[in-house]
């Protein structure tokens, strides 16, 4: 496999907005827009996992879901492997749809309760015909092998497994049509610690097994620290720091990614710091101000943060960027 | 399949509410009662039309009193007077008109003649008693005249007395006809009009709400305009305006007016319903997985969404085939519903009079046969609803 650090890029978004409209009045007008995503540009490379952080309402998840069309962006560029994801209609975009799967958070409505698992499974793999249809029996029981279910769970509902149970369900369903690109949208932050140990080395060796590449979303930079190669730190819409994980302590200079990080809880009692709590609130994302969306809650705050957004540019360190009027070179 | 059915959480669920399962065999009996009057034809319409014998008969546990035997054999003398009168006993032994009950081969014109003149010759003597209906004292007088019938006309025997008993047992109307056989009729008329009632509307509304919220934008303004508009109409106007436009027109006996106007008033109700539940699941994560499979709108709205209203479904439609069944009663209580045939409404319709005069037989059977079905159902739809609602658990 090849480094993921020089590895050409396998999605390529620029410049991608997703705003949502919304209607009110006795004319159903908009009114106004919750802008989710507001212009953000990134590669995914392949065989890497590129981890996205930010707090609740950051547009992660919208991010997550506009990058393989299960959202329509409302402007922007999707590239895989080339090809335009954006222009695509349904039937064109087919093959893609294979190729990019979904795991979801939560693991209680991401299964239909009136399928069983088998079913569940068979549906997409004929849909797309990506095994025989003599051979699809054999494929499913090696599939819930392989997420670490016994063979007899094919022919059982939802309701009858645990939440921890559930979400390796969702990933056999996202591995079934054998993709190369998976969306993880938080799908450990629904269960326990012990359960998530267990579902993120799955998908470790999931990965390493079946040449995946990762877009994993999570708000728990411990999580993302520990389980990706590069990390896209995102505030209201935007991509604020874009970094490497190994050196997250030493490089991050953003000062949101550096609160982020100020946050994590360190397990050793007799080691006390001072912390830096974020003053206010995220502003909100209908009809945000101009300016860095941070400004208002920043330390290092100038006159031109407010007027004016900065834009993601490189650092020294190769693969290092920040969103930041405040950071010298 | 049926197996599996009877495995799953809900059913079991379902068979450990000992209520829901009196109140299913209950509905049982009923759905089986409509299917023999409609498959086999035990009781016809001409049966609950014809005649068995004199006005206002009390049923067979009821208070015999003398003045209703005398009324009864009355009616007997003057069948069999008039059979003489035309010397034409074949239709009256033939049992035509009354059934079972047939005149006596044995007696010849003359024999008939004397009997009824001695029969009509002691209710008069009856009659002019003061209080006779209370006395003791006129009950030898009365048991002879009884006696008389019998000799004209003897009971059946074998199946005819089953028949005989089943026709009489819970007594007449004004028109001498049998209260029991209308009433069980009407069980196959209001089934009839609930099942079909029921079905369309549920699968009708269903698709339809289904559809309007899974779409949106044009297609659910469009059913909600539509559906808003017929809320907004009083139903029971909408139904007599719309039976009313049907009025002289060939099928204005049958049963479709009353289709025609439940059929455009009823599927609203499972339409908001399911419209409501398909907004909540078109945004459950299994539905975006389902997108991201590929799968096309209408495959999912298909296999994945409406599957999941089904419970909601079950519900309605046995909230639905209550609801018409009232509505039948009601409308033909008005005199709009039914318009051939026996029907509960117009069996209450009629006891009007009857009831001040002290006659409860027909309004008590209508009514407590409508109770007890109406009763078992809704205890049928909560119990469905506790089983079969996967939030519940």
């Amino acid at each position: 496999m090849s480094d993921p650090a020089t590895a050409p890029a396998l999605l390529e978004v620029r410049d991608l907005v997703k705003h949502f409209p919304v209607r009110g009045g006795i004319l159903n007008r908009v009114v106004s827009r919750v802008h989710a995503v507001n212009g953000v540009t990134f590669d995914v490379r392949k065989g890497e996992i590129l981890g996205v952080v930010g707090e609740s309402g950051c547009g992660k998840s919208t991010l997550g879901k506009t990058v393989i069309r299960l959202l329509e962006p409302t402007d922007g560029q999707i590239r895989y492997e080339g090809k335009p994801l954006h222009e695509l209609g349904h039937r064109d975009m087919m093959p893609f749809r294979r190729k990019m799967q979904i795991i979801f958070q939560d693991p209680y409505s991401s299964l239909n309760p009136r399928l069983t698992v088998r079913k569940m499974l068979r549906e997409g793999i004929r849909f797309h015909g990506s095994v025989p249809e003599a051979e699809i029996d054999d494929y499913i029981v090696e599939l819930i092998r392989q997420v670490g279910l016994r063979k007899d769970a094919a022919d059982r509902f939802p309701h009858e497994f645990s939440g921890g149970q559930r979400q390796r369900i969702g990933i056999a369903r996202a591995l079934a049509l054998k993709p190369e690109f998976i969306v993880a949208d938080e799908p450990v932050s629904a269960l326990d610690v012990s359960i998530q140990a267990q579902i993120l080395n799955l998908l470790l060796d999931l990965k390493e097994n079946l040449d995946l590449t990762i877009l994993f979303i999570s708000h728990d930079l411990k999580v993302i620290e520990h389980f990706c190669d590069r990390v896209l730190v995102m505030y209201l819409g935007h991509i604020v720091e874009e970094l490497s994980c190994d050196a997250l302590h030493e490089e991050a200079v953003h000062p949101y990614t550096k609160a982020l990080l100020g946050a994590n809880p360190i397990n050793d009692p007799d080691d006390r710091r001072e912390l830096e709590v974020l003053e206010g609130d995220v502003p909100s994302p209908f009809d945000p101000p101009p300016g860095c969306p941070f400004a208002g809650r920043c330390p290092l705050v100038e006159d031109r943060c407010r007027q004016e957004m900065p834009p993601l540019v490189d650092r020294k360190t190769a693969g290092h960027r920040v969103a930041c009027w405040a950071v010298e070179e | 399949m049926v197996a599996r059915f009877f495995r799953s959480r809900g059913a079991r669920k379902f068979m450990a509410n000992r209520l829901a399962v009196a109140a299913f065999l209950v509905i049982a009996g009923y759905l089986l009662v409509a299917g023999l009057v409609w498959f086999t034809g035990i009781i016809t319409l001409e049966e609950t039309l014809g005649r068995i014998g004199a006005s206002y008969q009390p049923g067979l546990w009821g208070a015999q009193r003398s003045g209703k035997r005398i009324e009864d054999a009355t009616f007997w003398f003057e069948v069999a007077q008039n059979a003489a009168d035309r010397g034409d006993f074949e239709t009256a032994r033939g049992g035509v008109a009354f059934y079972e009950r047939r005149l006596t081969g044995e007696l010849d014109a003359d024999e008939i003649k004397a009997r009824v003149a001695r029969g009509i010759a002691l209710a008069k003597e009856v009659l002019v008693v003061e209080g006779f209906d209370e006395s003791a004292s006129v009950l030898p007088k009365v048991d002879e005249i009884d006696a008389i019938v019998v000799e004209l006309f003897p009971h059946p025997e074998g199946w005819d007395a089953f028949m005989y008993g089943a026709r009489h047992v819970l007594g007449t109307d004004r028109q001498g006809r049998s209260i029991s056989f209308r009433a069980i009729y009407s069980i196959k008329v209001a089934v009839q009009v609930g099942v079909v009632t029921a079905l369309f509307a549920v699968l009708f509304g269903s698709f339809v709400g289904a559809a309007a919220a899974f779409f949106g934008g044009w297609i659910d303004h469009a059913v909600i305009w539509l559906y808003s508009t017929f809320s907004s109409i009083p139903y029971l106007v909408l139904l007599s305006v719309l039976v009313y436009m049907f009025n002289d027109t060939s099928v204005d006996k049958t049963l479709i007016p009353l289709y025609v106007a439940f059929g455009l008033t009823f599927w609203v109700g499972p339409c908001r319903v399911i419209r409501g539940e398909t907004l909540k699941i078109k945004e459950l994560e299994y539905i975006q997985a389902a997108t991201a499979i590929g799968f096309s709108r209408t495959y999912i709205l298909i296999k994945h969404v409406i599957p999941n209203t089904a419970h909601l479904m079950f519900i309605n439609a046995s909230l639905l085939f209550i609801g018409a069944i009232k509505g039948e009663v009601i409308l033909s209580f008005l005199g709009l519903g039914v318009k051939s045939g026996p029907s509960w409404g117009i069996m209450i319709s009629q006891s009007k009079a009857e009831v001040v005069s002290g006659f409860f037989w027909q309004i008590g059977t209508a009514t407590v046969l409508m109770f007890v079905l109406v009763l078992a159902f809704n205890i049928l739809s909560d119990a469905l609803q506790d089983a079969f609602d996967p939030k519940h658990v």
